[in-house]
């Protein structure tokens, strides 16, 4: 593929905490329009290599290129409770230097919030503060979304609101990146999959319209080769 | 050879300064005792000033190189220099105590109180303190990365900040004056005594490498244990 | 560049003072704590042997800094719920802009309790500082300045540790000593009506302390942040 199509470039990325090797030589090419889902069992470094692309954490070894702007939206709000959705994202608006003039307002529209918008989140419930994370991931029309467990606290409405917004992403070119267990529900929008089996990229192939069974039998069979018992 | 064997020659290595760093000791006292001359005006007391100044000499020395391996773990992010400003600290730690419990040994035949808020005792007290907090905030950080970023920025801090203390207990002090006392120290020492005060101070600069070198080893094994456990369980 | 340093820097602060505007709770806390220091403080003493104004100085700094300590942990503890820090490293802002942002919030912060708490310093201890206010009020900013960039350095990492309220003030008193101590000599000086420039070198400590701590700490800020 032409270099310009590449978002984010990982090559032979490691990470340690402590004594402890998280991530181990991963390397990963997203271009853009790519949704790649990431398929692991807890611990098995998934996180860690969200926080690595969005540049949170350093890789201990290997390199990371982004091209364009990284968006996140993690186990965390890093929303502040005691202000209003609407105040919120204006202030991450602002550090972001995009102008917050119509584009929260849009944006909280987008993601079904517009009555709340002038309510402390702190009274918001689950899947409101999701919804409202991912608002504030897409700000600045990343170029590249990371999603953690992006359905958590949604309900079937909430998760029909985002799964349509983030095919549209993909339609006008974004890439997405996403770990989750949720495999049956996010397995529609991905156009690849990587297994990460104890820090390693066990395999990392297209989904070409297999389901949610096939990657997790392909999973298992990932894991069983390897020795571990299944997640 | 393993990584494991090089700390245990290490730690070996440590018993060894130490051990000639004590029989240099046992001399210091020998020669402080018999052959140093009593001192004219504080008596027998004064003997104690062969190990409190060494004490405080050694102290000092032990926090700024914990503050300079601070600086360079900084950017050269080399986990051995934390564990080096580590153990530092904590000899350093030691041999303040011994400064701090001397000090007043000494203070009481002489100034007739325990404690008197004398500028380089002063300063001395404020240093512990603030060493005693690096090591708390080293205990209150888990991961060890963090705690070794965490550990070099206050280590700077402080290095930076024992000039600022010293001339603020000094300047107290000379705005306040104080009722003429017998001064301590040792600007005008008779050559004896200053000679057993400089082998002193070369005693204690060895038994301060001895200790270092010892608890960095440990510091080496105890990081080893650590990571075989790490991967036992992961 | 610098621009956009700056702009980020206020907008962080704004937030931050909205957001203790709205709860209020760590200024009416300090608050609280700086009217029960300055009470207890005179009397604890023998008032036939020590004059008010005697103690007057020390109480003041006593109570300005222990107060401010109350509040400081505030700032980062902010971003530390929700983990909303790893939100702001995610824009563009450099990390500079969050530490100055913090800073300069906190400024505001502990400077609004002094100014709240002189009034009733001056009150109980009942000291003539008219004459000499714009004098007293330098020396406050300075000494402010100085504790409050090295408290909000230290509360950026011990917000991230065990026992964090215990853990400020066991790191920043010793810090506190040199600005401390020449802010108490300074304020017995102006209460007894004496000018500034009898304590010239207590002034430039102050201001070399501000200097180098200030710049420190903006410097290794940076640092904290390595995961």
């Amino acid at each position: 593929m032409p270099p310009t199509d590449v978002v984010v470039r990982l090559e032979g990325v490691s990470r340690r905490f402590g004594h402890r090797l998280i991530l181990q030589e991963v390397s990963l090419d997203v271009a853009r329009g790519e949704a790649i889902l990431l398929i692991g069992k807890n611990g098995a470094g998934k996180t860690t290599l969200l926080r690595l692309i969005a540049g949170l954490l350093k890789p201990t070894m290997g390199r990371i290129e982004r091209h364009g702007g990284v968006g996140m939206v993690a186990h965390h709000t890093m929303l502040y409770d005691a202000l209003t959705a609407r105040e919120n994202l204006r202030f991450f608006a602002k550090l972001h230097v995009v102008s917050a003039q119509g584009s929260v307002e849009s944006l909280l529209e987008r993601v079904g919030l517009t009555d709340a918008m002038d309510q402390r989140i702190g009274t918001f419930s689950r899947g409101m503060l999701q919804r409202l994370t991912i608002a504030r991931a897409l700000l600045h029309d990343p170029a590249i979304l990371l999603l953690d467990e992006p359905l958590s606290g949604l309900d079937d409405t909430g998760s029909q609101v985002v799964m349509e917004l983030f095919a549209d992403l993909r339609a006008r070119g974004r890439a997405i990146l996403i770990a989750t267990h949720q495999i049956a529900e996010l397995t529609p929008l991905g156009s690849r999959v990587g297994y990460l089996v104890q820090g390693r990229m066990a395999a990392l192939e297209p989904l070409d319209g297999r389901g949610a069974d096939a990657v997790l039998d392909r999973y298992r069979s990932l894991v069983s080769y390897r020795g571990q018992p299944a997640a | 050879m393993t990584a494991r064997d090089r700390a245990l020659r290490l730690a070996r290595i440590g018993q060894m300064i130490t051990a000639v760093a004590l029989l240099g000791l046992a001399g210091i006292f020998i020669r402080a005792l018999v052959f140093t001359p009593v001192e004219r005006f504080q008596g027998p007391a004064q003997k104690i000033f062969y190990v409190h100044a060494p004490a405080a000499w050694a102290g000092l020395v032990a926090f700024a190189i914990t503050g300079l391996l601070s600086l360079l773990y900084l950017f050269l992010k080399d986990r051995k220099l934390d564990l080096v400003a580590a153990s530092s600290a904590e000899v350093g730690v030691a041999f303040a105590t011994v400064m701090l419990t001397t000090g007043p040994i000494w203070g009481k035949p002489i100034w007739g109180t325990w404690w008197t808020w004398d500028a380089r005792l002063t300063s001395t007290l404020f240093i512990f303190l603030l060493f005693v907090g690096y090591l708390a905030l080293r205990n209150a950080v888990t991961d060890p990365g963090t705690r070794a970023a965490y550990s070099a920025v206050l280590g700077i801090m402080a290095l930076v900040l024992v000039p600022f203390i010293h001339v603020t207990v000094y300047w107290f002090r000379t705005l306040h004056p104080q009722p003429v006392l017998v001064k301590p120290g040792a600007p005008s020492l008779p050559g004896v005594m200053l000679v057993t005060l400089l082998l002193s101070i070369v005693v204690f600069t060895v038994l301060y490498l001895g200790f270092t070198t010892q608890r960095y080893a440990l510091a080496l094994l105890q990081e080893l244990r650590e990571e075989e456990f790490a991967r036992g369980v992961s | 560049m610098a621009n956009r340093l700056l702009s980020a820097s206020l907008a962080i602060a704004g937030k931050d003072l909205a957001i203790e505007w709205r709860t209020r709770t760590a200024f009416i806390s300090s608050m609280v704590f700086a009217v029960l220091v300055l009470a207890v403080l005179f009397f604890a003493r023998d008032p036939t042997a020590v004059a008010n104004i005697d103690i007057a100085p020390g109480a003041l700094w006593v109570t300005f800094t222990f107060a401010a300590m109350v509040g400081l942990n505030r700032a980062f503890l902010l971003e530390r719920e929700n983990r909303a820090l790893d939100g702001l490293l995610l824009t563009p802002a450099p990390p500079t802009a969050i530490f100055i942002g913090k800073v300069l919030g906190n400024l505001a912060f502990v400077g609004a309790v002094e100014l709240a708490a002189l009034p009733l310093f001056i009150l109980f201890y009942d000291v003539a500082v008219w004459r000499q206010l714009p004098q007293l009020l330098l020396v406050t900013a300075m000494a402010t300045v100085a504790f409050v960039a090295v408290g909000t350095l230290l509360s950026s990492m011990v917000v991230r540790t065990r026992f964090a309220e215990l853990m400020l003030p066991v790191l920043l008193l010793p810090f506190l000593v040199p600005p401390v101590v020449a802010a108490v000599q300074l304020t017995s000086r102006l209460l007894i009506g004496r000018p500034l420039s009898e304590l010239a070198g207590w002034l430039k400590l102050l201001a070399a302390f501000d200097l180098v701590f200030v710049l420190l700490s903006v410097l290794l800020f940076e640092a904290t942040l390595d995961e």
